[in-house]
């Protein structure tokens, strides 16, 4: 037989045969891989994720028309410019003063469906109009018009250039006219309650000028240098539109998402400090436990360096299934993390498997390696008779 | 006896009591750290959320809505406003501890000498007051507007008994009038003219670059509206609402006399709005939704996450302990084996090594609720700059923590050695 | 030349004398008792033969060789080579079988041969247990697997440490009549003891008594006689 396979053999005997005490070591050399793996990860992503949370507070960018004006062409050539995985929303605004009952109003035409995941602050009560046709009435509006959700209302458009003379019957009757149904009450606590808002198509059908566009606002999950880049991007890219930073968001964001990754980076750091002395400490006693099995194998002729390269083994082992196990664990950890609080799965690391094997490797070995050398410098007649 | 033979353990086996004391020590320690910021942590993400600025408007109510109460036909858009002498008053209100900043403006649309028209803005920049409770506080837009950009010059200094013609400008606005810090602007109200001496140019990237922002009296002269302000803007650390709040919020009516109770004591948005209209005379309180909404949710996700976190390493530390005193109590087999050969009951058995390990575990405990208590506080100060406040409850459910998971970690070692059956330990069969 | 000679051996822990100017020889194929009461230093004298620990003045010459002056790495290479150790306590590695606790001893010699420690399991009778783990086996068994242990690798001298301290009688009479079977193989058998009954079937016993050499018996009736018998 040779060495090496009785060396295996040995070192598989104890692992099976000690089993509850080996099962309770690798546990804890598990969970501290877990720990490992599990908060790197979280580390790497609580930007990304947290990032998707910030972007609640809407836009974080917004274009404008270099010039006078801009077609919603140029607004999409724009928005181009940023790569489409990173934008989370980009919606075009289009401003025009029209009538409800003779006063005028500021309505705004846009596309909803987009308006909802650049502002995802808003609250409506009702519905969120569907179709055109239908309407979002800003709550000061609504209250101003004594509207609720379910009337319908007559809302007109006069041309500029006739809105002086729109006290004069015979032009009033001139005017566009669209009957709409009231879906939805918009309450956002801010100046988009002054506001009521429709599809574009109804807007420019009211004005009889189409494919027009104020301002676009832009949800773009990045934030710091990288938004900063895109902005430039976009200036490079199109001479029509022009875009700028919402700083109060972006400025905001950059403190607290900053804040927030230091926090988890320091959290992970003590726990995971802690975890390790926690492994270290479990592996000294899992050694310790074993001193007079140390003497006797001294006794019957083991040489110092036989018995640490099988007890490191032996370890060294413990350390590879408790980092292969931790990994994976860590990464079912993150994951149930992600989805539980992020709503979002996470990406695997693939460096990490490695990595996590590696370092509970080393700590595993390390931490034993003190105590088996303090074993073997002990006389083995007095480790044998000290009882 | 019984307390001899407990401290013949301890100070003969210090260093094996030693070493569970330290294990004991750092699980306690990760507990307090974790629980500590966990349970603070939404306090501290709160204050800094504050960089968005205000999460309540305060507004006068509708002239429509005083139109339909008079029954005037021309209700108008003017003529409502809110009274700058009640302005204390936001700070005397069930909730006055977690409003953290405020500020007052007054809109007042004045002419350039171009003939263009410009909004003219009063507000606070750091104004200071001593409050009734003896608190000070300084609010204004200094704070209120972290995000603003200054180009030139310098924040306007309300403190420093700045000239009442001191004025800020929108970057914009400056660059079109060509004029940096230092310059003068010359602009008309509906009643008074003012030459404004121009302190700081700022970019504030949204619309608030092509005003200018004066001192609240300043404003109001303009437009002879003394003691008037338009609006009010409140940072307040709330908590994230939920259906009781948001049933609340639509009609605080509805509830039922408890829920009203824990709705009003409970600092959501809807109850400090509530809470603000009722000292301020004929206003409206609404949360600003962009800034409310994200912020609930940002902290229930920070507090989950940490939550989540905080239980992993809590069962770290439990499995860290319990393998340990396993360990230790195994190693002595042979000793409880000869306590029993001389006599002793299973149950005096047990109770002497619970003992030890019970008080090797209180000194652990003890000294790595300090370590924890310190590494919370590394945490704070690193990232908030600021202390974290450890709850007391932190330490009760540490305490149950490491005794339980000390008893739990004795449980297989204490099965084993009550089955020992002395002969067999005493005779070598190891 | 002697096998193993110790000249003016002393072991000086502070002030007590364990061992204290021993001299004595014991010849290739002999059978030594050593006897005395406790702290008489028999564990001392045990532990210096068995190279486990080193005297503090003379010389202890095994197979030519001065092991005092021998580095601890090359102590365990002779402990390893020359000597096989027998315990009062029996000491197996509890996780491994019978037969891998006796390929241990091989495993650290030269190479594990499962084939030979069987043989070797089969000498001490115990050829059918081989697969047990020690918590399997009674005392006497597990003494008996020290036994195989200790003469697997064919050592110059098996030293054993109270061997049947912790035997009943039953037991005590195999392992006796192990030790018989091995001495009439050639082994050289030193036997450390308190029990006069197990000593006096050796050739010759020493009396050590306050870490001196206090007397010489040599057993007149020494027959080689397979069968000990307490009676």
């Amino acid at each position: 037989m040779k060495k090496s396979t009785m060396f295996v053999r040995m070192i598989t005997a104890s692992l099976m045969r000690r089993r509850s005490r080996m099962v309770v070591a690798l546990l804890s050399i598990a969970i501290g891989a877990t720990v490992l793996s599990g908060l790197v990860t979280i580390y790497y992503d609580v930007p990304r994720q947290m990032g998707a949370q910030f972007r609640n507070y809407g836009a974080n960018m917004i274009l404008t028309p270099s010039g006078d004006s801009m077609t919603l062409d140029d607004v999409a050539a724009g928005a181009a410019c940023i790569p489409s995985d990173q934008l989370v929303g980009m919606t075009p605004y289009r401003y025009e003063t029209v009538r409800i009952r003779e006063t005028p109003v500021v309505a705004a035409g846009t596309d909803l469906e987009s308006a909802k995941k650049t502002s995802p602050f808003w609250s409506v009560e009702g519905e969120w109009p569907s179709a055109n046709g239908e309407l979002l009435l800003g709550a000061a509006v609504a209250e101003q018009y004594r509207l609720k959700v379910g009337d319908t209302i007559e809302v007109t458009y006069t041309p500029e250039e006739l809105a002086d003379a729109s006290a004069d019957p015979a032009t009033v009757t001139a005017d566009e006219m669209i009957l709409f149904d009231v879906t939805g009450i918009l309450d956002t606590g801010g100046s988009e309650e002054d506001h009521i808002y429709m599809y574009m198509a109804d807007l420019e059908t009211l004005t009889g000028t189409a494919n027009k566009a104020d301002v676009a606002e832009l949800s773009v999950s990045a934030s710091g240098d990288v938004l900063a880049g895109y902005v430039e991007r976009v200036a490079q890219g199109s001479d029509a539109v022009s875009a700028r930073l919402v700083k109060r968001v972006t400025a905001s964001e950059a403190t607290v998402l900053s804040k927030l990754q230091a926090l988890v980076l320091l959290v992970t750091t003590v726990v995971l400090a802690l975890t390790m002395i926690c492994v270290a400490t479990t592996m000294t006693a899992v050694v310790t436990e074993r001193r007079k099995e140390i003497g006797l194998r001294k006794a019957i002729g083991a040489s110092d360096s036989s018995i640490i390269k099988e007890f490191m083994g032996e370890s060294m082992l413990l350390g590879l299934l408790g980092g292969v196990l931790g990994s994976m664990l860590g990464f079912l950890f993150a994951q149930e993390v992600s989805v539980h609080v992020f709503s979002s799965t996470i990406s695997f690391r693939p460096l990490l498997v490695p990595i996590t094997i590696i370092v509970s490797i080393a700590v595993t070995g390390l931490s034993s390696l003190l105590p088996i050398r303090s074993a073997t410098e002990v006389d083995p007649a007095l480790v044998l008779k000290g009882e | 006896m019984f307390l001899r033979m407990i401290k013949g353990t301890l100070l003969r086996q210090w260093k094996k009591m030693l070493m569970i004391a330290f294990t004991i020590a750092l699980g306690s320690s990760l507990a307090t750290a974790m629980l500590g910021v966990m349970l603070d942590v939404g306090d501290k993400v709160n204050q800094e959320l504050k960089t968005y600025g205000a999460n309540i408007t305060v507004v006068p109510k509708r002239a429509s809505v005083i139109g339909d109460l008079y029954e005037l036909e021309d209700g108008g858009t003017s003529g409502a406003y809110l009274k700058e002498d009640e302005l204390g008053k936001i700070k005397t209100i069930f909730w006055a501890f977690n409003i953290v900043d405020y500020a007052p403006f007054l809109n007042a649309a004045a002419t350039l000498d171009d003939g263009s028209e410009v909004t003219v803005v009063g507000t606070w920049f750091d104004h200071h007051m001593d409050l009734p409770t003896g608190e000070q506080l300084d609010a204004g837009v200094v704070s209120m507007r972290s995000w603003w950009e200054i180009e030139s010059g310098a924040w306007l200094d309300e403190q420093a008994g700045a000239d009442p013609d001191a004025a800020m400008v929108g970057t914009a606005l400056a660059q079109r009038l060509g004029v940096t810090a230092g310059d003068t602007i010359h602009v008309t109200g509906s009643t008074s003219d003012r030459t404004l001496k121009v302190v700081g140019v700022y970019d504030a990237g949204g619309d608030e670059d092509d005003q200018i922002y004066v001192q609240l009296g300043t404003a109001q002269a303009l437009d002879s509206l003394e003691g008037s302000i338009d609006s009010i803007e409140v940072s307040a650390l709330t908590t994230p609402d939920n259906e009781l709040a948001e049933r609340a919020a639509k009609d605080p009516s509805s509830l039922t006399v408890s829920q009203y109770e824990t709705w009003y004591c409970t600092a959501y948005v809807s109850s400090i709005c509530y809470q603000i209209q009722e000292v301020i005379t004929d206003s409206v309180a609404s949360p600003v939704r962009q800034v409310a909404d994200s912020e609930g949710a940002i902290l229930e996700k920070t507090q989950l996450l940490m939550i989540l976190i905080t239980i992993l390493s809590l069962i770290g530390a439990a499995l860290g302990i319990c393998n340990l005193v396993t360990a230790s109590v195994m190693e002595r087999a042979s000793e409880i084996g000869l306590m029993k050969a001389i006599g002793a009951q299973n149950g005096a058995v047990s109770a002497l090594v619970l003992t030890e390990i019970l008080i090797t575990a209180v000194i652990g405990g003890v000294a790595g609720f300090f370590a924890g208590w310190g590494f919370a506080q590394i945490i704070g100060h690193s990232v908030f700059g600021a202390a974290i406040n450890i709850r007391p409850m932190v330490i009760p459910i540490v305490a149950v923590l490491v005794v339980l998971v000390t008893l739990i970690g004795s449980i297989p070692a204490m099965r084993m050695l009550l089955r020992l059956r002395p002969a067999e330990v005493l005779h070598g069969g190891h | 030349m002697s096998l193993l000679e110790l000249k003016n051996v002393y072991k000086i822990y502070g002030e007590l004398h364990a061992l204290d100017d021993v001299s004595l020889k014991v010849e290739k194929g002999e059978w030594v008792s050593i006897m005395g009461p406790s702290g008489s230093g028999k564990s001392t004298m045990m532990n210096i033969i068995g190279c486990m620990d080193k005297p503090s003045k003379g010389e202890v010459l095994l197979d030519g060789v001065d092991i005092s002056k021998q580095s601890a790495k090359e102590l365990t290479t002779i402990r390893r080579d020359k000597i096989g150790l027998i315990f009062q306590q029996f000491h197996l590695v509890n996780y491994l079988t019978a037969l891998e606790n006796v390929m241990l001893a091989q495993y650290y010699h030269s190479l594990p041969d499962e084939k030979e420690a069987l043989e070797a399991l089969d000498r001490v009778g115990l050829a059918d247990r081989a697969r047990h783990l020690p918590s399997q086996l009674s005392g006497g068994e597990q003494q008996r697997v020290c036994v195989a242990r200790a003469l697997i690798n064919y050592p110059e001298i098996i030293l054993a440490d109270e061997p049947t301290g912790n035997l009943d009688e039953a037991n005590e009479a195999i392992v006796v009549d192990l030790f018989h079977k091995l001495h009439n193989e050639g082994t050289t058998l030193i036997v450390v003891t308190h029990d006069p009954e197990v000593a006096e079937v050796a050739q010759r016993t020493l009396v050590l008594r306050s870490g001196r050499l206090a007397k010489e018996v040599v057993n007149q009736n020494f027959t080689g006689q397979i069968h000990f018998d307490r009676s």
